[in-house]
Parts: C-alpha cells; structure tokens; sequence
C-alpha cells in the first residue's frame, strides 16, 4: 500500500504534469524554462486549454516546440489525460469558477493547482472551499501559485524572467519554506532566502482574497509535516487574523518549526483614518488587526517577528539547521539562453530539397511508366497527342522538382499567413500564386521569350548580354539567391540531363551560353531552374514534338511556360497549408523588431 | 473583490420585490409621491448614525417632503466638499412597537453563511455580544434550526438567504427588523455586495446602486477610472498633500514595507501619498498613473521634495515596461521638477530588471534628477532610506 504522501512530497517524487487552463505566454514559457534548468528532460506543462488555435509556440531550453492546445478538457487525448496532476488556471475571475470546477471533476486524482484570477467572487470561491477544499492543494484564488524546486512551479512565481528565475537558485532544493498571501512578497522572501544562502523547500503565494481555498493553516500544515522543511518564513500585513490563526498553531503544537516573520503596516498608525492597503483582506477595523498587535503576538507564542525588514533579513540568514540538499546542480549560461529567438512561421519538410530526383542515368531515360496523368496534362495543354517519350519524362521530371522549394519562399510564406488568418484552402492556395511572377516562379516564360529571341536573332551571348547590361535589365532564367558557381542548385543539374538525349539543344546551348557570360561577372548568375526548364522544354518541343519557332513563340504569349511551374507548386502550397491547420498556431504577425518602419514626415 | 454598499433603496428592492413601497430621491429630482400618507425621510448615501446626526426625520406628510429634502440636503455641505448630500429615500411609515424591534445580518463567510440575530433591536452588537446568537448556515436543515430557535419566520430566513445568494452579497444587515403577524419588516437594511459579482447579477445592481465615498481628489478619481479599465490594479490616496515625499511603488505588500520605513525614520507625516500598481499594468498605464502622482508632487508645498519608485522582486510586472511609463510622465515635467531641485531615488527587481534600471539611470542622470537607482541586489527599503536622507539636509 502507497504510504500518504502530502503534495509537495508527491511533486517531488512524481512528474509534475501541467494542464494550463486559458493562456499567459509569459507565465508558461517561465515553467519551461524552469523546467529546462531544474533539469527536466520534457516540460511540465502538457496541455493548454484555449481557443483559436491547435498549438502554441514554446522553447525549451534553446530548441522550439509546440505545446498543444485544446478547445476543451474533453479534447485532450487520453494518454495526456492520465498524466495531469496539477492545474493552472490563467481564465479570469468570470470563468474560473467553472473551469476549475470541469478541471477536478475530469481530473480527480489530481493533487491540486493555482487560481491566477484577481476577481473571483466570494461565493464561487466558498463553494470550491466547499467541494475541493479538503482534498486538494489549491492556491489562490490570485496571488501568483506554488514552487517546489526542481519539482514544480505552478504560476509566475518566482518571476517569468529566466535571470530571475536562476538568480533565485529555484533548481535547487533546500529547507525553508516561504508562505504570504501577497505575491510580490513571497518573490522578494524567495530571493532573499537564496541571497541568504539558503534554499527554499517550497514556496506558497496564498493570494489576498478574503478565501483562499487552501488557508494559510493548511499551509502551514503542510510545512510541518514536510520532512525537507525545517523552518518558516512568512510576510503578513496589518488587517484580517491569520496571523493568530498562526499563534494558535504554534501553541498548540501543531506547527513546531521556527519561524521568522515580517508583519507590515506600522504606517497606519501615522494616520487618523485607516487606510485600505493593497489587499481586499487588508482593512484595519479592529484594533488587534494592527502590525504591532500582531508582531506582539507571534513574539509571545515564539515567532521572531522583526520591528524592521532590515532585520527580518538578518533573521533569515541566522536560520540554523537549514541544509541544502546537494544535487549536481548543471550552470547554464542564461545569457546565452536568453538569446534565442523565436521562430515565426513553422511548417514541414514538404520534399526533400537537398536531392534531386534522377530522371536521366546514363544516357537514357530512366523512368519508366505510363505517366497517364503527366500524358494527359500535356495533351491539354498543348492541344494535341505527346508523341515522345521524352516529352513526358521531362514534365514528369519538372513537375517532381517544383513540387516545393521549403517554406521560406515568398509565395509559401503567403499561403502560411493566409492559412493563419483562418482562411480556406482556396484562398491561401489563391494568396500563393499571386506571389508567382517576374521575381518568383514566374520566370519560366519570360526565359522561354528570351531564349526564342536569342536563337531566332542569331545574337551570340556575349552580345546579348551586353544589350541586356546597358539596358541594365535582368535576365531572366539567370540568378539566384542561394545557389552559384561551386554551389549548383541539384535540381538544374538533374534536369540538364536531358540535353544528352537530344540530338540538338539550340535554346539550351544559348542559354548555358549566356551563363557562361554572365557568371564571369558575378558567380550567383548561373543558369537557374526556371531558364534550364524554358531552355530544354524549348528544344524537347522543337525536336521531339516537332513544334516550330512560330508555335513555340505563340506559346510563350499565352504564358504557357509558367504553367509548368504553377502545376506543381500548387501541390507544395495546399501542403504548407494543411499543415498550417493541422498546427494551428493562430493568426499571424510579424514582430515589431522585425519590420522597419519610417516615420511620416511632419 | 472589494464589498461595496448598496443604497437602502436598493437593498430593499432586492429583498422585498415589488411589495416595497419606498421612493429614492435624487438630487434635484421630483419624484412621484403618493398625496396621502405619513412617510420617514431619509438619506441614502451609507451615512453611519444616521438618526444620531439628524439624517432621518419621520412622520412626514407628502407635501413636506421636498423641504425635507433641499433641508437635508444643505446638512451635508459641511462634510462633504462637492456640495452636500445628494440621495435621499421617502418611504411610507410602519407603525410598530420599539419593543419588537430586532437585529438580524448575514455574512459570507468561509464555512457558509453567518446569521447573527438579537432579540433587542438597533443596539450596538459589537458592545453587547451576549445578546448576540450566532448561526452558520449551510442547508436547509441549518435554517430550519435557526428559525425555530430564533423564532423568526422561516419563509423570512429561506428568502433573505435567496436573495442573499442570487445577487451575490457579501453582508447583509437588517437593523432594526420587526415581526408582526407573522412578517418580517426591515426598517433598515444595509448591504455589501461582492464587487467581482457585478458581470453575473446583470442588472440586478449596477453602479447606480453604489453608495459613493466621500469625494476624493481629483487624482484619486482619476486613479479609480483608470483601475475600472485594467485587470491590473491602481490605487492612489493622498495623505499630506505638503509632504516631501511621494510615492511610485509596486506591489500591495511591498508598497506597505516602503511605507512603514519611512515611519520608523520619523517621517511618516512627510508623506504625501500612498498607493500602488501591481498585476502587470502596460507602459500606457503606469504613465497614466504616474503622471497623477508626479502632479501631486509638483503641488506640494514642501521646500525639499522626493520621488521613491519603489516595490519587491516582481514575479511578472514587466520593469522595463513600467518605468518607460513612468520615463514618460517625468519627461512631461522635468523643468518644474528641476525647478524644484526635486531628486528621484529607486529600487525595483523583476522581468527585464537590468534594462528597465538602465533605462531609468540613464534618464534621471541626463535631466539632472538622480538621486539613486538599485535593483534587487539592494534591500526594498533602500530608496526610501535614500530619499529620506535626500529632505532632511537643510531642514530648518
């Protein structure tokens, strides 16, 4: 039989497993980076309960992941489900009341979680006292959660700030337990424990409501019979009674570990009329809720409770007996962590781009098959019978290589952001091909023109270069941004093949010609996929379909050429767009940092 | 989530339905007034005491009701500054016996309700607790039980604790109730409600039903509307409008620490105002408020004056974010603040810490007004103590 273990002893044995509950990106990413530098192989939250979107974007450590989102706890797959034990819940105080309610029901062999709302109402709060008080550890609601180093951090505590979270030391398990019901508080009691030398065993932030569902008494509850906690420290502020609920305790044995507090609002005493103070709790009505009538009694029931916060720094660092758990503790170098930069669009490898399929070995054709749908494409196309071979295995050829070119090309960056915009498979295909054009995937028939005229001129290269130079046009079919001289682009390569089962090639010498011209200039203006594909289907047309310079100059009118790349390119844009809804990270927006605005002149 | 009190109008509204006859009467308004009866007048602003300080007169006849009013309306000029009391309710007079007057209240509290019930009305029961009874409800068998042992009405208890429930009250004070032949009359009643419960009552009580404060300055107003529009909080209260030094501080229990310090040092009374922001408030916000705060200063009469931006380790206020805010506002003043050889002191941790104290050293020294910039590394009181040696040079 399983000994009783309290929460925190079980967060610490166990996996923590998060599922977040609406969605505070600064908060969640805070856990994975703690997570990250406590050591963790895999983050603690597993899921976020949210609209608008499938996923959100994450990094752990320096690599980027998904977290996947949920439109409701029943949408969660069931290997996740069995994992959850702990909540957060970031909704506001309008929607927390039911959430946490549908989070324990679907969930209750949880052991508890944090309710980040500032505005929950009483009653809802009462009534999750009523069905869940005594069950589970539940902090809030408000206040920022519960952190159990390198186990568990439930909320924002300890700060969203990875420097903040490393200077804390909140990888590190030690024995001083840190409660208050005010969050900023139990942040600067974190870091003066570790400032201390010390280490906390774990942290709670009650919140300052009138109900907490988990009080300040079951906290401390906790602290006692917490083997690794060995002394208290608490911050409290004049207003309400906890802190008797605290002397009480203390005497009668139930709680029996030091403890040093800090109980502020001597300033009230300056001013005739009682001031309300940051927290809903925090209204001094009765005499004994005052700052120095609380101080006295935690004195007389054995409290160090300091007149000053000087002090009650002082009595943190004299805290005897509390040892740090050594643990090969790994430093990493935030300020390298703190580096990384997020990623804005994320897609898949739609096909392999760094190999070219081989359509040509040896001097013969290598594929072989009917290609019934690249027969019948060309047919309508070109208005009558293929009748070579050839013809269809350069389609078949071009169609395989132009499928996809990665995901950061113009024209697949514009049917992601589309996708995002919760836009339909039409339209985000429609907003990538009206990329394609002079600049981009559009360059096939503007080459085939040039070709055709060159040939037809009789223009050598170096003249037509030349032309082209003091005009100071573009070629097109020549360039690109990535590939050069040394560095050839495998899909022209694997293409250019073909050459070999001709008996002649005009368009294409002219074209390796012009190369030959313009690469002495500069070594990125090589002969580019679109000018390779106009150039030989140029001469397959010619000789193997027997089409002449006037048919094949009327093609180029109709812009037939860029067909060739619109066909397939249209298969790569549908497949970033269904993988844009199968990971739905919601609509898109360029960063701020990344785009250069100029400002209106005045 | 702050109790706010309702009107007795509303009060009874809410508990009595459409059977309550009381007439609320607003300011300069002529309400429609039944010609014949006797009625209680009485202001309905929250006042305390009321028949003590002569805000209650009865038995009126219908046409002296607006005299009643314009009269009771001038008593007010004197506590209030905006020009006296300005809502008022008229309701018919019950006839009863002062002998048969009781004290019920319902409160939330964490166990469930609290029903508190003596059988001598109006008295004071925090003077007299052992006429006090004391019950917690839970079901319907805890009511049953009160009921028979106070031997009030238990359709009373049943309905009060509905209405209690349904339009999420916190308090609930009927002091006096009377009995008579079987049904209870509240002669007051007195309500808080749950301000985090104002989306889910829809209408039941609005802002309209809430009794005002006292009026503040003009920068404390200022400060409640823009806390109506932010889920983060702002609050603002001028204390020594002539102090010396004046606050920017983060955080409800950190603001309180700061606070004290200056009390210990002797110089509680130079303080001009206490306040705080806290739950992350955008760069937009906190310039809003720290503009109404550095406008307090500019004011103050005081011969040396400092600004402590001050508060703990935040776990997730952005620094950088906030004090570009407040960058902003003293950007807007920074010759009225040279003028007044005023210096600014902090001391603040949290996200974006180091840039958000760079950005603000940087600042301060550039116009002149660094007084001292610490972060985390110092203890919380540091601007303060700094501050409060800044004013005590030259005092005479």
């Amino acid at each position: 039989m399983a000994e009783f273990m309290t929460p925190i002893e079980a967060a610490r044995k166990g996996k923590a497993k998060i599922l977040v509950l609406g969605s505070h990106p600064a908060i969640v990413q805070s856990i994975l980076d703690f997570d990250f530098i406590s050591g963790k192989k895999s983050p603690s939250v597993l899921g976020l309960i949210t609209g608008n979107r499938k996923a959100e974007k994450y990094f752990f450590g320096q690599s980027e992941m998904l977290i996947p989102c949920y439109p409701a706890i029943d949408a969660v797959p069931s290997e996740i489900k069995k994992q959850i034990n702990w909540m957060l819940n970031l909704q506001s105080g309008r929607r927390a009341f039911e959430s946490t309610i549908g989070f324990f029901e679907a969930f209750p062999q949880a052991l508890g979680g944090h309710i980040f709302a500032e505005n929950m109402p009483e009653k809802h709060a009462t009534e999750l006292i009523s069905r869940f008080g005594s069950k589970y550890l539940i902090a809030g609601p408000s206040g920022v959660g519960l952190l159990i180093p390198g186990s568990l951090k439930l909320g924002a505590i300890g700060g969203v700030d990875l420097r903040q979270i490393s200077a804390s030391k909140l990888s590190t398990p030690g024995s001083v337990a840190v409660v208050s019901t005010s969050g900023g508080m139990t942040n600067e009691l974190i870091r003066a424990v570790a400032d201390a030398g010390k280490r906390l065993s774990f942290a709670a932030a009650i919140g300052g409501d009138r109900f907490p569902i988990t009080p300040l008494t079951d906290m401390l509850k906790l602290a006692e019979s917490d083997t690794n906690t060995k002394a208290l420290v608490y911050f409290g502020e004049l207003g309400g009674v906890d802190e008797y609920e605290i002397v009480d305790m203390l005497k009668s044995k139930r709680f029996t570990k030091p403890v040093v507090a800090y109980i502020a609002g001597v300033i009230d005493e300056a001013f005739d009329e009682h001031m309300q103070f940051g927290h809903a709790k925090a209204l001094v009505s009765r005499k004994d809720e005052s700052a120095r009538a609380k101080r006295a009694a935690l004195r007389s029931a054995g409290v160090i409770a300091s007149d000053t916060f000087p002090e009650f720094l002082e009595e943190i660092s004299k805290l005897s007996g509390t040892r740090e758990i050594s643990r090969n503790v790994k430093l990493y170098d935030i300020d390298k962590l703190m580096k990384r930069e997020k990623s804005i669009l994320s897609t898949r490898e739609i096909i392999n781009i760094e190999k070219a399929v081989s359509f040509v070995k040896g001097k013969k054709l290598a594929v072989n098959g009917e290609h019934i749908f690249v027969k019948a494409t060309l047919e309508a196309l070109l208005g009558r019978p293929v009748k070579s071979k050839i013809t269809t295995g350069f389609a078949e050829a071009v169609f395989t290589s132009l499928i996809d070119h990665g995901g950061h090309v113009s024209g697949a960056v514009n049917t992601m952001i589309t996708a995002r915009a919760g836009k339909d498979l039409v339209s985000s295909l429609a907003a990538g091909l009206l990329t394609i054009g002079p600049r981009f995937g559009g360059a096939v028939n503007a080459a085939a023109k040039v070709w055709l005229a060159g040939v037809s001129g009789k223009t050598s290269p170096s003249a037509f270069v030349e032309s082209e130079s003091r005009k100071a046009a573009i070629i097109p079919g020549i360039g690109h941004l990535k590939y050069r001289v040394g560095l050839p682009d495998p899909r022209v390569e694997a293409l250019s093949k073909f050459a070999l089962l001709l008996k002649k090639h005009p368009y294409y010498d002219f074209a390796r010609g012009i190369e030959k011209v313009t690469t002495g200039k500069n070594g990125k203006l090589i002969l580019n996929i679109d000018g390779v594909i106009a150039a030989l289907f140029l001469d397959i047309l010619s000789e193997c379909e027997g089409f002449s310079a006037k048919e094949l100059l009327e093609f180029t009118d109709a812009e037939l050429f860029n067909a060739f790349f619109v066909i397939p390119r249209s298969v790569g844009f549908i497949s970033h767009f269904i993988e844009q809804k199968k990971n739905d990270e919601g609509l898109f927006r360029l960063p701020e940092e990344l785009l250069f605005v100029r400002k209106k002149e005045s | 989530m702050p109790r706010i009190k309702l009107t007795e109008y509303r009060a009874k509204k809410l508990l009595l339905g459409d059977a309550y006859r009381g007439i609320p009467i607003i300011a300069n308004e002529k309400p429609e007034l039944p010609k014949l009866g006797r009625f209680a007048v009485k202001v309905d602003q929250g006042v305390k005491k009321r028949m003590k300080k002569g805000l209650v007169l009865l038995d009126q006849s219908p046409r002296a009701i607006s005299g009643v009013v314009s009269k009771l309306r001038k008593n007010g000029l004197a506590s209030s500054p905006t020009g006296g009391f300005s809502r008022f309710l008229a309701e018919p007079m019950l006839r009863h016996n002062e002998k048969d007057e009781q004290y019920v209240s319902f409160e939330r509290v964490r166990e469930g309700i609290r029903f508190m019930h003596a059988k001598a009305g109006g008295i004071e029961i925090e003077s007299n607790p052992e006429a006090v009874e004391t019950f917690i409800l839970r079901n319907a068998a805890d009511v049953k039980a009160a009921a028979q042992k106070t031997k009030l009405p238990e359709n009373f208890l049943k309905h009060a604790l509905e209405v209690f429930e349904n339009n999420f009250f916190a308090f609930l004070e009927i002091n006096p109730l009377v009995v008579i032949n079987g049904k209870a009359e509240p002669l007051d009643a007195a309500v808080l409600v749950d301000s985090a419960g104002a989306f889910f009552v829809k209408d039941a009580w609005t802002a309209d039903d809430i009794v005002e404060k006292t009026a503040g300055s003009r920068a404390e107003k200022n400060i409640e509307e823009l806390a109506k529009t932010s889920p983060a909080s702002f609050k603002l209260n001028v204390l020594n409008p002539n102090g010396s030094l004046f606050f920017l501080l983060s955080g409800g229990g950190g603001s309180i620490v700061i606070a004290d310090e200056a009390e210990l040092r002797g110089a509680g009374k130079e303080i001009g105002n206490y306040g705080e922001y806290s739950g992350g408030p955008t760069r937009g916000e906190t310039y809003l408020y720290a503009k109404e705060v550095i406008g307090l200063l500019i004011k103050s009469k005081a011969k040396r004056k400092a600004l402590i931006i001050a508060g703990g380790v935040a776990n997730f206020t952005d620094v950088k974010q906030t004090f570009m805010g407040v960058i902003d506002a003293l950007a807007e003043n920074c010759e009225k603040l040279n003028k007044a050889g005023v210096k600014v002191f902090v001391r603040r941790g949290g996200p974006n810490e180091k840039e958000g104290l760079e950005l603000m050293k940087n600042f301060l020294k550039k116009e002149k007004l660094l007084g001292s910039v610490y972060g985390s590394d110092a203890v919380i009181t540091k601007a303060v103590d700094d501050a409060i040696k800044f004013i005590k040079v030259n005092r005479h």
